[in-house]
């Protein structure tokens, strides 16, 4: 926060090396998409770019949560096993009407932010590191989901959760709508609110934070939850895009939140990042997905470039160390 | 009580270390209780072929993480080390000694290359092992997509034979743990590991070269990836490419657990190894007891939850 502030009223000299500091993610997508666009001229066509953004919205419903908890200080692991615990939630009603719905969104949120409280509490009054509580939260929630279940796939879903996830209003996806709802409301919280300074202040300085007599007890615990929250919304559309309980819905999708807000520029060691730029970091993660598959090759080659990308974007505009 | 309260307070390391070691004491004797045959050699034998691969991956996480870093390339060069090696021994089931020095050099060269990338981009460990894990998996991938090859009789011996009623592999284990511990405490270069990984800046300053120092940290921990993925194709006597994906995250669990913090330059191969006790026991005691392995997971959770919940919050 106050170094922001300096940093803004220093003589403003725009360096290359500057200018690849604030621009260079943005460079890089740009970079990215003329790349795809020029391998193939599917990857612009509407049909792909929409079909993208439904795949991508999940993903950055789940990232914009891990911000909030980044900028904390921490991590959380448990976000992946949240959304697949909210969509086995979401059928425990055993609904067949959309009517349900509404009621499957209020338990899935209540039920995402008793974990995300559960995960706050841990990480704040107990001093349990934040990777080791979300981790015991992850494997918990499995052990929970998987008890249920018995390990088999489960269908019993109001149609409304596949449209909702899939369907288009006003020519966009719903989800992408859904995204772009929380990332306003997120992103005015995070830049506008004072709420949203207490967080960067707590981020980054603790000591100082409460030395002017915040709480930053109270501050990380509703991050945690926020993250949560986000999860839990991301696995529910997730699962309508899916169509299936699976046990595993957004396996994978705790690392990819956690890079995807990193090559956005949240920096692990707390108080520094923006919604808009977690949510660029997506866009880099999903198009290099989608690049290497309109590449066509062979799923070997789609590894390695997709590695190299991944580091060849965070060199281009630098990830700080932390 | 007080006593034991301000030791605690005053010495973090030294709470998490009593903590885990109660826990395994818990187990311990509800082992004997539920089973007879828990306290047995050959149970503890079993114990130190399921740990070792393990406990190899978190000795090198061990490394990085004290320095500040994190190595999610672990699981990927486990992988890659069973596929290089099987497909390599079935080819030439003669040249043992050049399977095995080959497979630890290019371990050790990755790792090596995950330290020069993170200094010379100047980008988080974990952006460049990252992207280091999906390039070595899709380098596995080209060599085979299925589970496959084989190894000598041999190799497979590591994983199975012993020295009397010893086996193999606790002695690999014990070996590179104690090796791992004077390394960290009495020379220099493990001194200057926790230098810089407490304040990377003021090591620099300090005219330590922290160049060196994080190529050689992630060197090892290629180097204990490649030797885990020996044990491991020694175990399962085939070529996975896909056999070590959970490990990354699995190898960091016993470091944590064991008292080392991820912020680097607090913490030891002592605590992992405690750690490294403690998870494994627990998953060995819970497969004895016949419960069902989604409540397993639960109380797996519980136990991570209760070894480092229990001790004395640091306040700021």
């Amino acid at each position: 926060m106050s170094t922001a502030n300096l940093r803004s009223s220093e003589p403003y000299s725009l360096t290359i090396d500057l200018a690849l500091e604030k621009f260079g993610l943005a460079i890089f997508l740009g970079l990215l998409l003329l790349v795809a666009s020029l391998v193939s001229p599917v990857f612009l066509r509407p049909a792909n770019l929409l079909n993208l953004l439904t795949v991508a919205a999940p993903l950055g419903m789940v990232v914009l949560g891990q911000t909030f908890v980044i900028l904390v200080r921490g991590l959380d692991l448990s976000v992946a096993s949240l959304m697949a615990t909210v969509a086995v939630l979401a059928t425990v009603f055993k609904a067949t009407s959309n009517e349900a719905i509404p009621l499957i969104f209020v338990a899935a949120i209540a039920f995402s932010a008793m974990v995300g409280l559960v995960n706050g509490f841990l990480v704040v009054k107990r001093g349990v590191s934040p990777f080791l509580a979300t981790l015991a939260t992850m494997i918990i929630l499995q052990g929970i989901r998987f008890s249920y279940t018995g390990g088999a796939p489960i269908s019993t879903l109001p149609p409304g959760m596949s449209t909702l996830a899939t369907g288009r209003l006003l020519g966009a996806p719903i989800n992408l709508w859904t995204l772009g709802l929380l990332a306003v409301l997120l992103g005015v919280m995070l830049h506008k609110s004072r709420f949203g300074r207490e967080i960067r202040m707590v981020g980054g300085n603790p000591k100082a934070a409460r030395l002017v007599g915040l709480s930053p007890d109270r501050v990380t615990i509703l991050c945690y939850v926020i993250c949560s929250v986000c999860a839990g919304i991301g696995g529910l559309f997730l699962l309508g895009y899916v169509g299936t309980v699976s046990n595993w819905v957004g396996q994978g999708y705790e690392l990819d939140s956690i890079i995807a807000a990193v090559m956005g520029g949240v920096a692990l060691s707390g108080g520094r990042g923006s919604v808009f730029g977690a949510l660029m970091g997506v866009a880099v993660l999903i198009v290099i997905a989608n690049l290497v598959i309109l590449l066509g090759l062979p799923i070997e080659a789609q590894q390695i470039i997709k590695g190299v990308i991944i580091i060849g974007a965070a060199a281009f505009y630098r990830t700080r160390l932390s | 009580m007080s006593a034991l309260a301000v030791v605690f307070h005053r010495n973090r390391l030294m709470s998490s270390y009593l903590i885990v070691a109660a826990l395994i004491a818990v187990l311990l004797v509800s082992g004997a209780a539920l089973s007879d045959r828990f306290l047995t050699l050959r149970n503890l034998s079993n114990l130190f072929q399921q740990a070792v691969v393990l406990g190899l991956v978190s000795l090198g996480q061990t490394f990085v993480i004290l320095l500040g870093g994190i190595d999610l390339s672990i699981g990927a060069l486990v992988s890659a080390v069973t596929v290089a090696l099987a497909s390599f021994l079935e080819a030439q089931p003669d040249m043992i000694v050049v399977g095995l020095v080959a497979v630890l050099v290019a371990s050790s060269a990755v790792g090596a290359l995950n330290g020069i990338l993170t200094i010379a981009l100047r980008v988080h460990s974990l952006i460049v092992t990252l992207g280091m894990s999906s390039i070595i998996f899709g380098a596995a991938l080209m060599y085979r997509k299925e589970p496959g090859g084989s190894v000598p009789p041999v190799i497979e011996d590591l994983a199975y034979g012993s020295i009397g009623i010893v086996p193999y592999t606790a002695i690999a284990l014990i070996a590179v743990y104690l090796l791992a511990g004077l390394w960290l405490q009495r020379t220099r270069s493990g001194r200057m590991l926790y230098f810089v990984g407490g304040n990377y800046e003021s090591a620099r300053l300090n005219g330590i070269s922290v160049k060196w120092v994080t190529v050689l940290v992630y060197t090892l921990s290629g180097l204990c990836a490649g030797i885990a993925g020996i044990f491991l194709t020694a175990k399962t006597g085939v070529g996975d490419p896909r056999i070590g994906s959970a490990l990354t995250l699995q190898s960091i669990t016993p470091v944590v657990v064991g008292g080392t913090i991820l912020a680097g330059g607090t913490g030891g191969v002592f605590g992992t190894f405690l750690g490294l006790l403690l998870v494994s026991m627990l998953n060995n005691l819970l497969n004895f007891s016949g419960i069902s392995s989604f409540y397993q997971w639960v109380i797996q959770g519980i136990i991570i939850i209760l070894a480092v919940g229990l001790r004395t919050p640091k306040r700021d």
